[in-house]
């Protein structure tokens, strides 16, 4: 007994977490089987509805959901794709080589992660209005593909895992520079790109704020902002944004099912030296 | 095969100079091995040889052909580094071909060449295997292979045994020997163990400071160093260095020692001038004797003894200094007895101060 006690709460924490942390995702999804009158009903009705067809339905009448749901795929595939692509270019360029002022060019893009992005929204919009890719979706994924904080986490990452040895030894055996990211850097730090790739794909799928200010066309919306968009204080279809809210969380769900393994080394890579 | 040769070579990083005008010409087929303390730029030096680093000034001549401004590859030279620098993420066999690969080989040709020279190193069941599932010794002959499969012109080896244990080491030794037999093939060698310098090179390059102190065959280093550096730097137990004053009379020359005690030297040309010098002995060469009637007798009290089975190798204070013997004899000593040894005039050493 004395020593099931202390598993015992620790299981009962960890279950209390679980279920707050689960509670909202569940309630998305039950509430999106309900009509607008029962989720305003007392008691809130906590089990499944028979409402689900017809919240589609309005679902599909208030916005072009699947195409709204492509947009944010492609916008987020394009961008981490990117991120993980310059992002380990860069840190390769500051891991590899040795160039006058490279120490101030790295400390002076480190201290950029500190400035609030808030800070950054007006510049960042006068830019895009400047190139002229106002109201694309290239504004959304591209500016970010190159970043501080891919570039600096990839770094470090290199710093650890790689030795100069192993550049050396692919130097001679006569790899290009870009034979030597390609076929010997990019294989050995397969988890920081992991951990690059979560970290960024959640990122731009839950951007609200970006696509907020540069997108104006209701075809190039995506979820955080279509499901915004039909939001009104009357009468708003709450069935039908819950069920397109829970529906928007699904690629998530399945990607860290399958992928949450490489997810949890990703993010606990470093932190202890093998 | 290629013939590698140093012309004036010097190296700065910033403002300190790490290689200073050094001259150096290594034979086709010949085994040299460079030397030194830790920080003598021993490294360095390869790294230039390789490739891997630009000289500040002078020229790298391989074949007698002005290699300065070539990459590693176009030198056709192959690195063994101390941390085996094998790629984790390729099985050995890829490790071994990937040089092959870049050049364009095809894959059977690759795949004939690999089994080649993993036949040559018996490391033929381990081909599929990854650096991290193979031993110390494994993943130090897979990083040989891989230099040998691509047949170089030139082999560097950056202390590729530092790594290993003791036992290891000395099998490894062989094996690096053994190889060079076979394929006779240029070589220049990095370390900074002795032993391993000697036993393995036709000819041993001593660095101190960026500066080459001595070039000679491991005999000649043993017998005729050139100065105090070399001369405590080769043999082990380490020659004892003790401070004197060399003195003529008529053709005889005497070392005069703090002790008062006197020690005849045979004449040689390259003997300094008389005055304050540093006297050399090595331990093996002080022998144990007993009575009177012996030329060039030191005698002192027995300091410490370290057995090591074949030999007793003692600590004699003697004037204030500490003396190193080896005594082959095991003669039966206690601490603090009294002893004589003698040294023979022409294995008595002579510097400058």
């Amino acid at each position: 007994m004395k020593r099931l006690l202390p598993k015992i709460s620790l299981h009962t924490v960890m279950i209390i977490g679980v279920l707050v942390t689960i509670f909202p995702f569940v309630w998305v999804a039950l509430m999106g089987t309900h009509s607008r009158s029962d989720i305003f009903s007392s008691p809130p009705p906590f089990y499944v509805g028979d409402n689900l067809l017809v919240n589609y339905e309005k679902l599909l009448e208030v916005m072009p959901f699947w195409t709204v749901l492509f947009n944010s795929l492609y916008v987020s595939v394009l961008g981490t794709a990117g991120a993980v692509l310059f992002c380990s270019m860069c840190a390769y360029g500051f891991f590899a080589y040795d160039f006058k002022g490279k120490n101030i060019v790295f400390g002076v893009m480190i201290a950029s992660m500190m400035v609030p992005p808030i800070l950054t929204i007006i510049p960042s919009f006068l830019t895009i209005k400047f190139l002229g890719i106002l109201d694309t979706h290239f504004a959304l994924w591209f500016p970010g593909v190159a970043n501080a904080f891919g570039i600096f986490l990839i770094r470090q990452y290199m710093v650890n895992s790689i030795t100069r040895d192993l550049l050396d030894a692919a130097k001679v055996d006569g790899a290009s520079d870009f034979r030597i990211y390609w076929s010997v850097v990019l294989p050995l730090i397969k988890p920081a790109l992991a951990t690059l790739a979560i970290v960024m794909f959640i990122g731009l799928w839950n951007n609200f704020l970006s696509p907020l200010i540069l997108i104006s066309s209701p075809e190039k919306y995506v979820l955080t902002l279509a499901l915004r968009s039909v939001q009104s204080v009357a009468n708003s279809p709450w069935g039908a944004i819950m069920l397109g809210t829970f529906l928007s969380m699904v690629p998530l769900l399945l990607a860290f099912m399958f992928f949450s393994k490489q997810m949890m080394a990703g993010l606990t890579a470093g932190a202890v030296k093998g | 095969m290629a013939s590698v040769e140093l012309k004036n070579l010097s190296k700065s990083f910033g403002e300190v100079e790490v290689l200073h005008q050094l001259n150096l010409t290594v034979e086709e087929g010949e085994f040299v091995a460079l030397v030194g303390p830790s920080g003598c730029g021993k490294s360095t030096l390869l790294r230039i040889i390789a490739g891997l680093e630009e000289a500040t000034s002078g020229e790298v001549l391989m074949d007698d052909k002005w290699v300065n401004d070539l990459t590693p590859r176009e030198r056709n030279i192959a690195v063994v580094f101390q941390s085996y620098a094998l790629y984790p993420h390729m099985t050995v066999e890829e490790n071994m071909g990937f040089n092959l690969r870049i050049s364009g080989l095809s894959k059977p040709d690759i795949k004939q060449r690999v089994s080649e020279a993993a036949d040559i190193l018996d490391l033929g069941d381990l081909m599929k295997r990854k650096p991290s599932q193979l031993s110390g010794g494994q993943r130090q002959r897979v990083a040989m292979g891989r230099a040998l499969v691509r047949n170089p012109d030139t082999f560097l080896f950056d202390e590729p045994l530092s790594n290993l244990d003791a036992k290891l080491r000395v099998q490894m030794r062989e094996e690096i020997k053994r190889l060079h037999q076979r394929v006779r093939t240029t070589s220049i060698y990095v370390t900074h163990d002795q032993i391993e310098a000697m036993t393995l090179a036709d000819r041993v390059v001593i660095m101190k400071d960026g500066r080459i102190q001595q070039i000679g065959t491991p005999t000649e280093l043993y017998k005729n160093p050139a100065n105090v550096f070399v001369a405590a730097f080769i043999g082990s137990p380490s020659m004892n260095l003790l401070d004197g004053r060399l003195e003529s009379k008529g053709k005889n020359k005497t070392l005069v020692l703090a002790d008062g005690s006197n020690l005849s030297v045979n004449t040689k040309p390259d003997l300094p001038a008389d005055g304050d010098v540093v006297v050399g002995l090595r331990p093996e060469h002080l022998k144990l004797v007993q009575g009177k009637g012996t030329k060039n007798v030191l005698s002192g009290s027995v300091d410490l003894i370290e057995p090591t089975g074949a030999q007793n190798h003692l600590k004699i204070s003697l004037a204030g200094q500490s003396l190193a013997v080896v005594d082959s004899s095991l003669a039966p000593l206690a601490l603090d007895d009294t002893i004589k040894v003698t040294i023979a005039p022409e294995q008595i050493h002579v510097f400058a101060k």
